[in-house]
């Protein structure tokens, strides 16, 4: 006769695993939770980071009240000022499409250069990539601040900064992605006496041709947000005017400021949503 | 004319995949190489294009020494062979037409390469090769959305329309159903047949192979083991190929192959 014991569960699996015997007496045992103890560390390591870099409970709550005065005095907004706004607002978004379309197809030829399954030449990989990391390293403040010295105060600086960095992003994704893909097409169109280049813009472009426009969408969408502080260090458009209106504690101007931004921002999202969804 | 002597392969890890092998193909032949997998079936027959380099030996197609041929000339050279894979290697994601097309892209200046500018020839020929093997109503389908045989057949039109004067298939129905794989392999036939296309294929389930082919090659660790006649392949000569009883997964039909 086989034994019948009833099937029983051992341990909570919250600390260590647990333990599972059925009741014809197989056992078996569940992973170990690593995921408690890695949740444990990083509320550790948040702890000591806040008491290592000053943040106080206490003065953030004490003055978080202030936060709400401010947003009191941006409302209402003068609306009066949207006249003097606008322009800059578009300068931004002119700034953000611009740089985010030259950026996009730059970073279109040099990611099949970075791509590890295309580019078999291994210095010429190495190098690419490396020039990316380079490419990436620094924020986009800093390309507009660099920009601004060289090439002066004003929406071209801004352009190209954010040029640099959509080209950065962008390169990067689509490198990785490039790998990825299934390389059989290629190998068929090089095996019709078709050239690497040519089998490439048949073979590959159209593969990833959807996820590239989706990332480049994605990157305009950025680039908006981005493109509003440059003028934080004179690349034009927006920013200029937000820091200049907080600088003379002009609030309501401020407050216009803020819901023309928004209007645009939510707009470009929504738009590059429909349009992403589109390409799916 | 595809002429084999004394060709060998070592790969850079030291595996030799090809050992003395001398073989002479004539124009219009439709040749089945078959043995097990890893026996060196593949690797021959992307020799002939050289898709792969020998080490050894020579290997003249079509009055070239391939182991000369390299850049433009390799790509000249290509262009008279067409190859079929087993899992199609179709650019999924644009028409059926279009894939077609691919293999006229060769023979194209970049920028209209880049635009997809085709001429109106390449066009009319792209679609009587999709009508030659009875897709052509499939030509504005994405060639993602068809059956594995119709993409199949599409890879066929592709390299019909390359006009080519040999095709190398490599496993070309081993992943289609039975039924869809004889209409494949009636499509070679019939490709040899009224086209004169030399028909090159790596054959995994010998009874096709032994049913389309007039003339089969077996490998066994890269030797040829025998070169003949498909009606001259009995049972001994396939269990001495294939160094074991052939299982049901080395034949297309469920029921035992009749020789």
């Amino acid at each position: 006769m086989e034994e019948k014991s009833r099937p029983s569960v051992e341990g909570k699996g919250v600390f260590s695993p647990q333990t599972f015997t059925l009741s014809n007496g197989s056992e078996i045992q569940s992973k170990f939770p690593v995921g408690t103890y890695i949740g444990i560390g990083l509320l550790i390591v948040a702890i000591i980071a806040m008491i290592v870099t000053g943040v106080d409970i206490a003065i953030m709550i004490r003055n978080g009240s202030n936060f709400w005065g401010f947003i009191g005095r941006m409302f209402p907004p003068n609306w009066t000022y949207f006249e003097k706004a606008v322009g800059p607002m578009i300068d931004t978004i002119q700034m953000s499409l611009f740089g985010s379309f030259i950026g996009s197809v730059a970073a279109l030829p040099i990611a099949f250069l970075a791509a590890s399954n295309i580019t078999k030449n291994k210095i010429v990989l190495g190098t690419t990539r490396f020039i990316l990391t380079i490419f990436r390293t620094l924020p986009v403040l800093v390309y507009a601040s660099v920009l601004v010295l060289v090439f002066g105060l004003g929406t071209f600086a801004g352009t190209l900064a954010i040029m640099m960095f959509t080209f950065s992003i962008v390169s990067k994704i689509l490198y990785e992605n490039i790998e990825t893909i299934d390389l059989g097409a290629f190998e068929a169109i090089q095996s019709t006496g078709a050239d690497r280049t040519r089998a490439i813009i048949v073979a590959i472009i159209p593969q990833i041709l959807p996820s590239f426009f989706s990332t480049s969408l994605y990157a305009f969408e950025i680039n908006i947000r981005y493109a509003a502080i440059l003028g934080y260090v004179g690349a034009g458009g927006i920013g200029y005017l937000i820091s200049e209106r907080l600088g003379w504690r002009l609030y309501d101007d401020f407050g216009m400021i803020f819901i023309l931004l928004f209007i645009v921002v939510m707009g470009i999202e929504s738009l590059s949503r429909y349009l992403r969804g589109r390409l799916e | 004319m595809i002429k084999f002597e004394k060709v060998g392969k070592i790969y850079p890890n030291g595996v030799e995949a090809l050992k003395d092998v001398t073989l002479t193909i004539e124009d219009g032949e439709f040749v089945a190489i078959i043995g097990l997998s890893g026996a060196g079936k593949s690797t021959l027959l992307r020799t002939v294009n050289k898709m792969h380099d020998t080490t050894s030996g020579v290997l003249v197609v079509n009055g070239s020494n391939v182991a000369e041929l390299n850049g433009k000339s390799l790509r000249r050279f290509r262009r008279q062979i067409g190859m079929i894979f087993q899992s199609f290697n179709l650019v999924n994601r644009t028409s059926v037409l279009k894939n077609v097309l691919a293999s006229r892209v060769a023979d194209m200046n970049l920028f209209d390469s880049l635009l997809g500018r085709y001429s109106k020839e390449d066009k009319i020929k792209a679609l009587e090769a999709l009508d030659q093997v009875g897709i052509l109503e499939k030509a504005y389908t994405r060639a993602d959305q068809l059956s594995g045989g119709q993409q199949q057949r599409v890879a066929l039109a592709r390299t019909i329309a390359q006009d080519p004067s040999i095709i190398l298939a490599d496993e070309p129905v081993a992943s289609l159903d039975p039924i869809t794989a004889k209409q494949v392999m009636d499509d070679f036939k019939k490709i040899n047949q009224e086209l004169g296309i030399t028909v090159l294929a790596n054959m995994h389930h010998v009874d096709l192979a032994l049913k389309y082919a007039t003339r089969v090659i077996g490998i066994k660790a890269g030797i040829v083991v025998y070169d003949g006649p498909a009606s001259k392949v009995d049972n001994d000569l396939l269990r001495m190929i294939y160094d074991r009883e052939l299982t049901d997964d080395d034949i297309m039909e469920s029921n035992p192959v009749e020789i």
